[in-house]
């Protein structure tokens, strides 16, 4: 599985980068689809009589899953439609060094747009200002270990036919009731008037999954990418 | 091959205890104190979740197998091992419903763990399958499914712990019976589960034979193609 060489993952990481912010319509877009889901958040509740505080943590989550899964879906398809992932596997570094300077590069690309989302989340819906450290902490911890996934996920969707399809359908069922479901229950907890010592449990779990998902895409990232 | 000989003792077995599972759970069992003759629904829900439990273990540890020894013999283990999992866990969360309505009086609590990773399982076993069905290469089939494999057949005991909170209102087998599983309950349960670990046998084996027939028509094939 060969080790995990820092020079190389921090290369991929700014190489990664500079492909994203290169091509400056692929984040535009994101953005843009971020605002999309926002307001169809927005849309579909004003027509129902419900506190905007105990909607807030699923809109938030669901919005960052599927805006992140867009970002997702390219890391390593990418490589493909390009012809620059045999390139990347004939050079002599590991895999998992591959993975780890994805992972974080993504890290990066997904808190970024999270960030937008979340300022965008306050202007559309009127809620009660939560602990904001607290919130910060959970979404940064969450957004780890789905980066993590998502990339595994990502690297063995990229080789399948209808990936763009694929992409959601194997991380849904993985991610949706691990760190997706541990972070709406801690968000609702916040916003319902909770501090960060009310949802250590949570954190806790989330913590859990990032390290059990990172080690997961250390030691199978070898099989996806040489497959 | 050896093993292929077993099959049809495996089947007759199957069969047999079958009908004695079938005979145990209508007649020889008594109708349950509460739930009155409901309750007979049990004797195979809780066999087909059972079945459907081992089968995804199954493809787990034969995704291992393979991915350290690269013996297609182990993916088609896997892989028919997924399908029959998906077949039983199907049948296994299509009965509870059935059983829920007549105890419970809903079909579906949302908030009952043991409903909800079964629901989990038969999701991830889905996407296992919708992901081989996608793949052409056949080596790229077996690498990319025994990690899927791997990681979501990890991923249920971490969505057990993320729904830790919820309160747990299913019926404990065993453990909360508490003189309300009889003797005469807990020996019809145990054979008809023996029953549906035969025919999971059975099936598997026949699964894995019917692949390697189909991988020596595709050889066929290409060789006329030529």
């Amino acid at each position: 599985m060969g080790g995990v060489c820092l020079s190389v993952v921090k290369a991929i990481f700014l190489k990664e980068l500079k492909v994203e912010f290169r091509n400056k319509q692929m984040i535009v877009t994101s953005f843009i689809l971020s605002v999309m889901i926002i307001a169809s958040f927005r849309f579909a509740f004003s027509m129902l009589e419900m506190s905007l505080n105990s909607i807030a943590a699923p809109v938030i989550w669901i919005t960052f899953f599927f805006s992140g899964m867009f970002t997702l879906s390219l890391t390593y398809r990418r490589e493909i439609d390009e012809g620059t992932l045999d390139g990347l596997l004939l050079a002599p570094i590991s895999p998992s060094s591959i993975f780890f300077g994805k992972f974080l590069a993504n890290l990066l690309v997904m808190f970024i747009l999270e960030m937008f989302s979340l300022v965008l989340f306050f202007a559309f819906f009127p809620v009660d200002t939560p602990d904001i450290p607290a919130l910060l902490t959970l979404i940064v911890l969450g957004t780890v270990g789905f980066a993590a996934m998502g990339n595994l996920i990502s690297a063995i969707s990229s080789k399948v036919a209808y990936s763009a399809v694929m992409l959601p359908v194997l991380l849904v069922p993985i991610l949706l009731f691990t760190i997706v479901m541990s972070a709406v229950t801690g968000t609702a907890q916040i916003f319902s008037g909770g501090n960060i010592s009310d949802v250590a449990n949570e954190i806790k779990f989330i913590l859990a999954f990032d390290v059990v998902f990172i080690a997961m895409g250390y030691l199978l990232a070898d099989y996806i990418l040489e497959a | 091959m050896n093993i292929n000989k077993l099959k049809l003792p495996i089947l007759l077995i199957a069969i047999v205890l079958t009908l004695v599972a079938i005979y145990m759970a209508f007649v020889y069992a008594p109708p349950h104190e509460t739930m009155g003759d409901v309750q007979r629904i049990f004797y195979f829900h809780v066999a087909s979740a059972w079945i459907s439990y081992l089968a995804f273990a199954v493809t787990f540890v034969a995704g291992l197998i393979y991915l350290k020894t690269k013996d297609m013999k182990w993916d088609k283990y896997a892989f028919g091992s997924a399908e029959l999992g998906v077949v039983f866990c199907t049948i296994a969360i299509t009965t509870g419903p059935l059983w829920g309505k007549a105890v419970w009086g809903v079909y579906w609590r949302w908030e009952d763990i043991k409903l909800f990773m079964t629901l989990v399982l038969w999701l991830i076993f889905i996407a296992y399958l919708a992901l081989r069905a996608n793949v052409h290469s056949r080596t790229q089939k077996a690498n990319l499914s025994a990690v899927f494999g791997i990681i979501g057949f990890l991923s249920i005991p971490m969505s057990f712990a993320a729904n830790r909170i919820w309160k747990q209102s299913h019926p404990t087998v065993i453990a909360s019976s508490e003189g309300s599983l009889r003797a005469s309950m807990g020996i019809s349960l145990a054979v008809a589960t023996v029953a549906f670990t035969f025919l999971y046998i059975y099936l598997l084996l026949t699964k894995v034979e019917n692949e390697n027939l189909r991988e020596s028509i595709e050889f066929i094939k290409q060789k006329i193609g030529d």
